[in-house]
Order: C-alpha cells, then sequence, then structure tokens
C-alpha cells in the first residue's frame, strides 16, 4: 500500500478538528442559531478530507481539476465553512458573519458566492443526487483524476432521493464518487432506532451496489487510513460509501449524544465554558469563547435544553 | 434554424424533439435526461442521435432533476425530460434548491402539461405548473403557442443562461400568425389588433383566442389578441398598454387559475391598472378523466367560453362608466 501518499501529519489534522470544532461552536454562539450537533460530529470527517484527502487550491476554488465536495447535510454548515476558511477559501474573521444579513454564509450550505461551496442544499436527501450528476459530468468530461465526495448523515437515509441517488450511480458504475455518512445515530428528535430504524446500514448500501467501508469516525488515523485505502486499492467500477461511525455533538460534553443539541445555539456563558472545557480536552491552552460580551443580537436562542 | 423551418403540422411533442436533436448538434454541452418516459416526451429522438449524451435515470424524478444540478455544475446544458405533473409535484423540491437556488443552467421541459393529457385524469394532467413554477426566484417560464415559438423558447432557453422551465403539449396546434418579434424572454406580440377588449393568451390557449376573437367580430367586438409566451419575466408594458386602451380583458391558460398565468397578469393589472378581467382555465377543483373537447367544453375553455368572458367583462366595464 502506498501509505506514504499520507499527506498531513496527526498533529495538523488534530489541530484542524479542534479548530473546526471551536470555530463551529462561535459561529453558532455569536449568531444565536445553528446546529452544533451534527456539526461536531462531521469535525474529523471534514479536517481529514480538507487537510489530507482532497485535492483542492484555495486561490482556484473552480478549478477544474479539484475534488468535488457536496455536504448533503447543509445544516453543518458551521463545520464546513469553519474547514474552508481554515483552508483558505476566505478570511476566518468571515465566519462570524454566519446567518448575517448580506454575508455569503447562509444558515444551510448555499452556491451563492462563497468560494468552496459547491451546491446549495437543506432538505434533507437532495445532496447525493448532485454529487451524483457532478460525477456523471466529471467522466464525460474525461477528467479521471478528480472525485466528488458527498456528506450524508443518517437520519438523512429516511429520505428515498438518497436511494434513488444511489441506485443511480452503482448503475453508472460511478467509482469517482465517494459517500460519507456521518453516522451519529441521533437525528432531530431523539434516536434514530426510536424514529426510524435504519440499519443493517451497511448492507442497504452493499445491496444498492456500493462497497462499503466502516471506520470510526473520530479516529482521523482511522479516516485517512481508510481514504486511503479506498483511493488505491479498491478495485474500480463501484462507487463507494464510508460509513463513519460518530457521535453527534462530540467534543462538547452535554452535548454528547443528545438530540437536544440537533438544533440549539449556547449562550455565550455556556458556550465560553464549554470552549474551555474543549480546549483542556484536547490538551489545548485554555480558550473560551472569543466574542463573550459583543453580542450583537438580542433574538432568542432557537431551540433548547 | 430558422423558426420557419419548424414543422406546423407535428405534434408538439414530436417538434420538441427534433429541436433537442437540432440544438445538440450545435450545441456540444447539451445532455438529455429521461426518467422513463422518452418515446412520449420524444426526448428519445436525441436518444437515438446522440446515444453517449442521454442519462437514463428510470422512475426517479427527484434524482433526475438533482443530477441535472450536478452535470450543471460540472458544466454541461441538462435538459431532464418528464411530465409537467412529475417535475411540479415530484421534483419540486429539487427544482427549488438543487437547481435555481443554487441559480444552475438546467432547462426544464414539462411535457403532457394540462387538459391535453385528458384520459389519464388528474395524476397526469398537470394544471399546477406554472403556479408553482412562477414562485420560484430567478426560474424563466415560457409556454409555447406553436411549434415555431416552441422552437425559438428552446433556442432562447440555451442562449440564456440560469435555469428555465417551458411547457411542451401533446397536441398537434395550429401555426400562430407569425410577427417579426419572434420569441423574447419578458417580452409578448400582439396578434390580432382590436380595440374592445384584450384576450391575454398563452401556450396553446392563444390559438383558441385567436378563434375567440373571430367569433367576437361577428358580433361586431374587436377584440385584441395578446400571446404571451414568455410567462416570466411577463411582458408588464404590452399588458398595461393593451389593457389601458381596452380598459378589460380575459386571460387563458390550459391550467389552473389559481397562481399561474391569469394571476401573473392580474397581479400587473392590480398594480397600475385595475380593469375587468376574467379568467379562462380550470377552477378550483380537481379534474376527471374524459375526451379532451369534452374537457374543455366542462371547464369552460373553449373559444365561445373566451368570447362569452369578453362580453361579460365589456359590460363590467360598461358598469364601471
Amino acid at each position: 500500500m502506498m501509505r506514504d501518499q499520507v499527506g498531513a501529519p496527526p498533529e495538523v489534522l488534530e489541530e484542524m478538528a479542534y479548530r473546526i470544532r471551536r470555530l463551529s461552536m462561535e459561529m453558532i454562539t455569536y449568531s444565536r442559531w445553528g446546529h452544533p450537533g451534527g456539526s461536531l460530529s462531521a469535525a474529523d470527517i471534514l479536517a481529514v478530507l480538507y487537510f489530507d484527502v482532497m485535492t483542492v487550491d484555495p486561490a482556484r476554488p473552480d478549478w477544474e481539476q479539484r475534488d468535488r465536495f457536496v455536504c448533503s447535510k447543509a445544516h453543518a454548515a458551521p463545520a464546513v465553512y469553519a474547514a474552508l476558511a481554515l483552508r483558505g477559501f476566505f478570511p476566518i474573521d468571515e465566519i462570524y458573519t454566519y446567518c448575517e444579513l448580506g454575508g455569503r454564509l447562509e444558515g444551510h450550505v448555499h452556491r451563492g458566492g462563497l468560494p468552496g461551496i459547491e451546491s446549495s442544499g437543506g432538505p434533507l436527501g437532495i445532496g447525493l443526487s448532485v454529487a451524483t450528476g457532478m460525477a456523471l459530468g466529471l467522466r464525460s468530461k474525461e477528467l479521471p483524476r478528480p472525485r466528488v465526495f458527498c456528506l450524508l448523515g443518517d437520519g438523512e437515509s429516511n429520505e428515498g432521493n438518497v436511494w434513488e441517488a444511489a441506485m443511480s450511480a452503482a448503475h453508472y458504475h460511478l467509482d469517482n464518487l465517494i459517500a460519507v455518512v456521518d453516522y451519529n445515530k441521533v437525528m432531530a428528535k431523539g434516536f434514530t432506532w426510536d424514529l426510524m430504524g435504519i440499519e443493517p446500514l451497511a448492507d442497504k448500501w452493499r445491496a444498492f451496489g456500493w462497497d462499503v467501508l466502516e471506520v470510526d469516525g473520530h479516529s482521523l488515523a482511522g479516516l485517512q487510513e481508510a481514504f486511503h485505502q479506498l483511493r488505491w486499492v479498491r478495485p474500480r467500477g463501484r462507487p463507494l460509501v464510508l460509513i463513519a461511525h460518530t457521535v453527534k455533538g462530540k467534543g462538547i460534553d452535554r452535548a454528547e449524544f443528545n438530540y437536544k443539541w440537533h438544533t440549539h445555539a449556547p449562550d455565550p456563558e455556556t458556550a465560553d465554558q464549554m470552549l474551555r472545557a474543549l480546549a483542556r480536552a484536547y490538551g489545548r491552552p485554555e480558550e473560551g469563547y472569543s466574542r463573550l460580551g459583543l453580542e450583537h443580537s438580542k433574538e432568542t436562542f432557537y431551540g433548547g435544553e | 434554424m430558422a423558426g420557419s423551418d419548424a414543422a406546423p403540422e407535428l405534434e408538439m411533442r414530436e417538434a420538441f424533439g427534433r429541436a433537442l436533436v437540432e440544438l445538440g448538434q450545435r450545441e456540444p454541452r447539451i445532455r438529455v435526461l429521461d426518467a422513463d418516459l422518452c418515446t412520449s416526451t420524444k426526448a428519445s429522438l436525441f436518444r437515438d442521435a446522440y446515444p453517449g449524451r442521454f442519462v437514463q435515470l428510470g422512475i426517479a424524478e427527484q434524482n433526475l432533476f438533482g443530477v441535472a444540478a450536478g452535470l450543471a455544475l460540472e458544466g454541461f446544458i441538462p435538459f431532464p425530460c418528464t411530465f409537467a405533473s412529475f417535475a411540479a409535484r415530484r421534483g419540486l423540491d429539487q427544482i427549488a434548491i438543487s437547481i435555481c437556488y443554487a441559480g444552475l443552467n438546467v432547462k426544464i421541459p414539462g411535457s403532457y402539461p394540462g387538459l391535453p393529457t385528458s384520459r389519464a385524469g388528474a395524476s397526469h394532467n398537470c394544471l399546477e405548473d406554472l403556479a408553482v413554477m412562477r414562485t420560484l426566484p430567478g426560474l424563466r417560464i415560457a409556454d409555447p403557442g406553436d411549434n415555431a415559438d416552441l422552437l425559438a423558447i428552446m433556442q432562447a432557453a440555451v442562449a440564456t443562461p440560469g435555469p428555465v422551465y417551458f411547457r411542451v403539449t401533446r397536441l398537434t396546434l395550429p401555426p400562430l400568425p407569425r410577427t417579426a418579434l419572434g420569441f423574447q424572454w419578458g417580452k409578448g406580440v400582439i396578434l390580432r389588433p382590436g380595440k374592445d377588449v384584450t384576450l391575454f393568451g398563452t401556450g396553446m390557449m392563444t390559438s383558441l383566442c385567436l378563434r375567440a376573437a373571430d367569433l367576437l367580430a361577428a358580433d361586431s367586438v374587436q377584440a385584441e389578441v395578446v400571446h404571451l409566451a414568455s410567462v416570466k419575466p411577463i411582458d408588464r408594458e404590452l399588458i398595461l398598454e393593451s389593457a389601458g386602451r381596452t380598459r378589460c380583458a380575459v386571460t387563458a391558460e390550459n391550467g389552473t387559475v389559481l397562481g399561474g398565468f391569469g394571476s401573473a397578469v392580474i397581479e400587473v393589472l392590480a398594480d397600475r391598472l385595475p380593469v375587468p378581467v376574467r379568467r379562462i382555465g380550470v377552477q378550483d377543483r380537481w379534474i376527471e378523466s374524459g375526451g379532451i373537447d369534452e374537457l374543455f367544453t366542462l371547464h369552460g375553455m373553449q373559444p365561445s367560453d373566451i368570447a362569452a368572458a369578453a362580453q361579460d367583462v365589456m359590460r363590467a366595464r360598461a358598469g364601471q362608466k
């Protein structure tokens, strides 16, 4: 195996995962709106994608040879924006325009001028079709190098559109398409097994003609290994899904595995405590909420414990 | 490929299939996508001409529109083809968010719109597509009055960046009187000048408006017939100019009167020129299977109904004075 192809050193990925989590909570706290649970569960996946796996060039967001990324679970926008800002697609300070009138960082990811965002989303289930179309388009243009990555939620797999897309991607043998399921076991109002059982999830994807890898979605090395394995080792002719077992709200104690933090903005003082705890957990110098006392909005918090 | 080359004796769906092939020859970025209806929509003609540029997606319209969005993102000009019913109802979310919100260059034909789908019943006789599509910002909408119109609309669609929805009826439509203007977004044409009442038509209903104008002429009423193939953007100036002269109007559309073409005309008039208007189209009810002519009679959409509505608004105008 071409293990030497693995790019980013572990400490870089860990730092980026930490910063994606921090920035996500900063955005959600400052705007007083957002989805912490599904942003935090995807942080490690996004760190590995943007800082190791995907070939992108922030100076050329439309570069034809880039790897494409479609965020089907578009409510994880804070984590995606954090990854893009850290990767250099736009200034980090711009994250504080998240959900602000006149800004480029919409509440759900949107192709509206923000570099690095390929497509618009929000309604669950629609992203894999767009990714399938991109993968078909790349093949039609005879561009063999770029791949299309699509981040899906697990609750999203309740949606029929996901399986329509899965069927078509296998039918067209799209081996340039890689889906990643952020399998955090928690939906908006409870656990997947209570609301709508999706198991056996891996068997479902296999039955639809996909290759399946299961991985610990919080193991940076495990994710790296899985992505590189799919790039260099696997047989061609089939799309691949990486089922990443994750924890909703990962990294923020009270949000972990807790559906009440699917959509919820902490008050600034709580966010400050959360971020200090997060820093300690990562072994970083204690660092709280950066905009404590700088609240700009008096709107009430959305959702809540 | 001048508009006058279109063969008016063809069913419009056949003209659609041929136009796809012609456009495909000139524009290599065109891709035609199908959801198992291609020999009905006549997208099959493109499949036969360019099999490598045709994508079969099976009976899965949500995926049809999502894949179209993805192909547009890669620089192609996709035509995701299905019946208007399945675009406006099943595929609406994907059309709205994946295509229109993202501003993508997708051209959506809505085949078999309105009553001419007749015997298939309410599920397949799409009445609401104009109403639904009109609510999507950035989406251009057109309903062709004949085959030449359709060809011009498809040429304009390919030449205009961004999403487009246009209707393709299954019927053979009589050719409209040709005008020098042809089709332009946001431009209507006066096909028959008159001073007593304006008949605003779109799609196949324009030819029925012309027949209604003949009926009215027998009663010494000079009806002006305005064809508005571009439903969005709509020709505000022409609507205001014509209705400003006649001071009363009838709209006619092959679909529900709720929120569609007639509503678009009324919105323009209500802002600036509140004159009596009657809307010809299906009222707020589910339709049933039947023959085409029977259905047009039942729903009050025949030329005689348009003429009667014209007399009605002229009386209302007299009452206003």
